[in-house]
């Protein structure tokens, strides 16, 4: 067993090595641990190991659940280094560590971080995490109130702790950290409460703050200098995060860096998305409101941008930029180009160089009427004049709604197959536009939204996009948005869960369903794969409903108002006759 | 038919328009009542010697339109509606409905604005002048029909996302309340 | 009877001859839009007047003439008096016609002269509020778009197009020296040009049943050349002067502490909230609370503590702040220059 396993990851990485993640291994160690939410640095979530595989993952079977003790959305992704596990809860964000040489993998340890109670205020959707990140012996994560904590990951004992973010000016952390360079990477959320995004880096070893670059402002502190070489014109010029605001609104102009960040070694070069702009109501914020709703991509050492490409400019629809950036090598034209593949908010994917920042192709994932060409020339995407939200009208079946074509879900790539799993949702929304009022440590929207499901009626997608051709393979179609992020495996499978609590295990190639677990509440975590001490693969998710499309049950929304939980309450009314909430891990393996 | 009914008849009527005084009544100038803070507040029902009965404060807007329609204006200017959505919850709880988290009295729901509750609630005091805080509550308590028909709110300025304050059907305060969700 | 008529008379005229010098009449009129429509409504009242008077004049003539030709009769009297009137009707008919048509003729060719809007004009977003005037100026730099409220300055010379909407009920805007008035109607833009060709203070006010304080929701325009008009815009996109004296400072953390914070802003300070006007250079503006009261640290005193006492039913509440807050919040508002 152990040796076939190891010879057919022998293959898988062959097959693998045009990944530039998989050649550069310095976080995985051959994808058998998983040390971070993404697995690797390119962020794939692809998992090297074969053992469970097509042939016989219809036997996959349970083998531990483990109870977080949580009610809220488990967003979070499990890490694992070579004999524990480590889980960050909801708020209160308490680190759990599981012993995974003993049988039953009890608790090694508990660390609860404790964090200011009234920041459950200012979280937008649900008060998740993302998940922790493990290096050099210690794991990092951050708490809702805005503090980054290192803990050593032997003994549980606090490290240091670093408090970023200012809850009373409405800001808070539920991204998970990047470690690079001996560096750790974190960006504040609050984006619907009128905050100014950063994304800063630490010192791994202190906690000291070692950068910060904000996404709006003047350019000494976006920290844009000579390096700053954007592909597009509008991107150049002085200080264009504040001229590309109305006075002063660069101040609480969102932008925050709540997502996903890669890093490529070669080019030592981190790429992020920042959120959008604040406040949604878009006559509130004329311009094309730099740098949020794009991606920004920056030397981890210095935080110097190289450069930066805006999806939305002047976005119209909550439209965040801060979508997973895959790393990867594509066959473009007969020529080996290094790209980042994005599924964007706005419902186009993505492909751009990511020496660069040139955009290559850019076509649309899902439905989408909001903007209907990405002019590849200018990179400047057009907006359907007709479904421009207007202070004092409703503009009706505005498609993706706020949450976009995908909202934060990470997609999975497979360098086997050459797809990319987009777990994804099917939603459009009525919207008024209303004045936002600002009011520091409150909601700063201006739009009343009311959402409900897309064409052909199914709110969530699993599909699998082929990047080099730009389009859709095969779509699996889901009842509820699948607001769980995806795993793809060298065992030919893609595993994504529902909000229902089905685990799903399908073919990598046709999408066909292979393997399900119906979980004890809906799954919104996102799944990983690693090898136990014990030689043996293992499959692990966390379960847990909520987020912000879970809130109708985490919150307990009454959804006689179809505004609750920012339009949601209409769009999920059903969700609580099929789940109810409560966190636990499931681990899963071949008996 | 007794000689007595036309006196009725007017009794009745001068009552109802005394009713609708008091409906349509604009009290810019709030004094005593409003200005007064309550300090009868308890959360919790257990007390040793059973509950002191206790008055509960009438909320000083419940029969008044022209106030509880400013609370309703309030509710967004104020990024209420932010977090409780129009009713259906949010970041924050519910509002429509028969559970209450920290007391349904009015002074619960003063105290809840005034000082903030522990899982995210802000405190607006000093923020909020009183009179505009029982103006919300007048409101807050219309969101559950606990504030008369005719005071509640017929139609809503924006899209339409629920049935108005008038037509919601009533959900009196459960006896005991759940405790804060999520942990 | 006679001392009445000549009182009345000389009412009239004085209002006649205010308004010819007033700040606030059509009969002023301090560009080309509001002349056209004062000339318009010069020939209609010219032209009424004389109908009026011919047709009164005819009407005394007729009662008196019947009374002294009553006694001719026989058919071919008749007939000779038919065709006279055949022929004074038609005469009539045709002059009625063509002053009509005239008139007609003269309100469309005013009407499309309003109508055109220039290209080259300054755009200035007005929004109407419970009872005052939000002004936002537009500018191709974003980051040079001015906010103020219920005053805002415009070039003398150059036409201002006003983008009028509402957030509340239906307003109307009235500036009568400068155009007519336009509604501001919530979910919907109306445009309206402004013109002055002489520098000065114009006064406009809302014209459309808003609520109480209808009255009280005034609206101040200054004309002035473009040099001073530069200079006033530079001034009014500066940040928020900062406190200089202690009770300035004191008064700024008292308004990022208090009521102040959750409707007004201030740029510069936390204070970012647009449910009120923006006060960041309120003491460069004349008027308090939409023209209801000279702005002076005393009517500030007197507004913030019982706005209801000068405008009843004003979406300002009543601040209950001990005296020493009081007086640091009005020293601090009134260096906002």
């Amino acid at each position: 067993m152990r040796a076939c396993g190891a010879g057919s990851l022998g293959i898988a990485a062959s097959a693998a090595a045009t990944l530039l993640a998989v050649s550069s291994l310095a976080l995985a160690q051959e994808h058998a641990q998983w040390p971070a939410p993404a697995g690797d640095f390119a962020n794939t979530r692809f998992s090297a190991l074969t053992d469970i595989n097509a042939t016989n993952v219809a036997s996959l079977k349970l083998n531990f659940a483990f109870s977080t003790g949580m009610l809220r959305g488990h967003e979070a992704a499990p890490i694992v280094t070579t004999d524990t596990m480590y889980i960050v809860t909801p708020y209160p964000n308490v680190l759990l560590a599981l012993a995974l040489d003993a049988p039953g993998a009890p608790l090694r340890w508990k660390y609860e971080s404790l964090p200011n109670a009234s920041s459950q205020g200012v979280a937008c959707c649900d008060t998740v995490n993302r998940g922790a990140a493990y290096a050099d012996g210690r794991v990092f994560f951050n708490t809702l109130d805005g503090q980054s904590i290192a803990v050593d990951a032997r003994s549980g004992k606090e490290i240091w702790r670093t408090h970023l973010a200012d809850i009373n000016h409405g800001e808070s952390i539920t991204m998970a950290p990047l470690v690079v360079n001996g560096k750790v990477l974190v960006g504040n959320s609050g984006g619907e409460f009128g905050v100014r995004g950063w994304l800063t880096a630490l010192d791994a070893a202190t906690g000291k703050l070692i950068w910060r670059a904000y996404s709006t402002g003047p350019d000494s502190e976006v920290l844009i200098g000579p390096d700053f070489k954007p592909f597009y014109a509008q991107d150049r010029g002085q200080d264009l995060g504040v001229h590309s605001w109305p006075p002063d609104a660069w101040q609480r102009g969102g932008g925050t860096v709540w997502g996903w960040i890669s890093y490529d070694p070669e080019l030592n070069l981190i790429f992020y998305g920042t959120a959008n702009p604040g406040p949604w109501n878009p006559d509130q914020r004329p311009g094309d409101n730099k740098w949020t709703a794009g991606i920004f991509a920056r030397n981890p050492d210095t935080g110097a941008a190289k450069w930066f490409y805006q999806m939305s400019p002047h976005d119209l629809y909550d439209y965040d930029g801060v979508n997973e950036n895959v790393l990867l090598d594509l066959d473009v034209g007969g020529r080996q180009r290094k790209v980042l593949a994005h599924a964007d908010r706005n419902g186009y994917l993505y492909v751009i160089d990511r020496a660069t920042g040139e955009v290559i192709s850019a076509n649309a994932f899902v439905h989408v009427n909001t903007i209907d060409k990405v002019d590849l020339a200018t990179g400047r995407p057009h907006y359907v004049a007709e479904k421009k939200p207007v202070v004092g009208q409703v503009v009706r079946d505005i498609c993706p709604h706020a949450g976009g074509g995908k909202d934060w879900q990470p997609s999975a790539y497979s360098p086997i197959t050459r797809y990319l799993y987009i777990p994804h949702q099917n939603l459009c929304q009525d919207e008024e536009a209303v004045p936002a009022n600002y009011i520091a440590g409150t909601p700063y929207v201006g739009a009343n939204i009311k959402m409900h499901a897309g064409p052909g009626g199914n709110r969530g997608v699993f599909s699998a996009w082929d990047v080099a051709v730009g389009r859709s393979v095969w779509e699996i179609k889901e009842n509820f948005p699948v607001w769980s992020g995806a795993l793809a495996t060298a065992g030919g499978l893609a595993f994504y869960g529902t909000m229902e609590g089905w685990f799903k295990a399908v073919d990598a190639r046709t999408g066909r369903l292979l393997w399900q677990f119906k979980a004890g509440s809906g799954i919104i975590g996102q799944p990983i794969a690693y090898r136990g001490p014990d030689g043996k693969e293992y499959v692990a998710v966390l379960a847990g409903v909520g987020g912000w499309a879970g809130g109708v049950v985490s919150g307990d929304f009454d959804t006689r108002d179809a505004s609750a939980g920012n339009g949601w309450g209409n769009a999920m009314a059903d969700l609580p006759k099929f789940t109810q909430k409560g966190g636990t891990l499931y681990v899963f393996s071949l008996p | 038919m007794s000689s007595r009914c036309p006196e009725i008849g007017i009794c009745l009527l001068i009552a109802l328009s005394l009713t609708a005084c008091e409906r349509e009544d604009r009290r810019f100038s709030e004094a005593a009542a409003a200005a007064k803070a309550p300090d009868t507040i308890t959360q919790s029902d257990l007390q040793p010697g059973g509950p002191t009965p206790r008055a509960t404060l009438a909320s000083p807007y419940d029969d008044n339109a022209y106030a509880v329609s400013q609370g309703k204006q309030l509710f967004e200017w104020f990024n209420c509606s932010g977090c409780h959505a129009q009713g259906g919850g949010a970041i924050g709880p519910a509002l429509m409905d028969e559970k209450w988290i920290y007391g349904a009295a009015p002074e619960n729901i003063f105290a809840s604005i005034v000082e903030g509750r522990p899982n995210g609630m802000p405190s607006f005091r000093g923020r909020i002048p009183t009179q505009q805080v029982w103006q919300l509550v007048g409101y807050v308590r219309s969101l559950s029909g606990q504030v008369r028909k005719d005071v509640a709110s017929s139609r809503s300025d924006h899209l339409f996302m629920k049935k108005s304050e008038q037509s919601l059907p009533q959900a009196p305060p459960a006896p005991s309340s759940p405790p804060p969700q999520g942990q | 009877m006679g001392a009445k008529a000549i009182v009345l008379v000389g009412a009239g005229l004085a209002v006649l001859a205010s308004g010819c010098t007033s700040n606030h009449a059509a009969l002023n009129p301090a560009g080309p839009r509001a002349r056209h429509i004062a000339d318009l409504m010069l020939l209609f009242v010219g032209v009424s007047t004389i109908v009026y008077l011919v047709v009164i004049a005819f009407l005394i003539w007729a009662m008196w003439r019947r009374r002294a030709r009553a006694h001719l009769q026989g058919a071919q009297a008749t007939r000779a008096a038919e065709n006279k009137a055949r022929r004074v009707i038609g005469a009539a008919l045709a002059l009625t016609v063509v002053v009509l048509i005239t008139l007609a003729l003269a309100d469309f060719f005013v009407q499309r002269f309003l109508a055109a809007h220039p290209a080259d004009a300054l755009r200035v977003l007005v929004t109407g509020h419970q009872y005052w005037w939000e002004v936002e100026y537009d500018d191709p730099d974003p980051s040079q778009r001015l906010h103020t409220a219920n005053e805002f300055h415009i070039p003398v010379g150059r036409p201002v197009e006003l983008v009028l909407t509402s957030q509340d009920v239906i307003h109307s805007m009235w500036l009568p020296n400068l155009t007519g008035k336009k509604d501001l109607i919530p979910g919907h833009t109306n445009t309206e040009v402004l013109l002055a060709d002489k520098p000065g203070e114009y006064s406009g006010q809302c014209a459309e049943f808003c609520g109480l304080q209808h009255a009280q929701m005034r609206l101040i325009v200054r004309a002035e050349p473009a040099a001073q008009f530069e200079t006033w815009r530079q001034q009014q996109l500066a940040p928020a002067r900062a406190p200089q004296s202690d009770a300035e400072r004191r008064g700024q953390e008292v308004f990022v502490r208090s009521t102040c914070i959750l409707c007004h802003t201030i740029q510069g300070t936390d204070a970012s909230a647009t449910v009120a006007p923006d006060l960041t250079h309120l003491a460069s503006r004349g008027m308090l609370a939409a023209g209801t009261l000279p702005n002076t640290q005393g009517n500030l005193s007197s507004w913030i503590l019982a706005p209801h006492r000068f405008k009843p039913g004003v979406q300002m509440p009543a601040t209950a702040l001990p005296p020493d807050e009081l007086a640091a919040l009005a020293a601090y508002l009134a260096s906002l220059r």
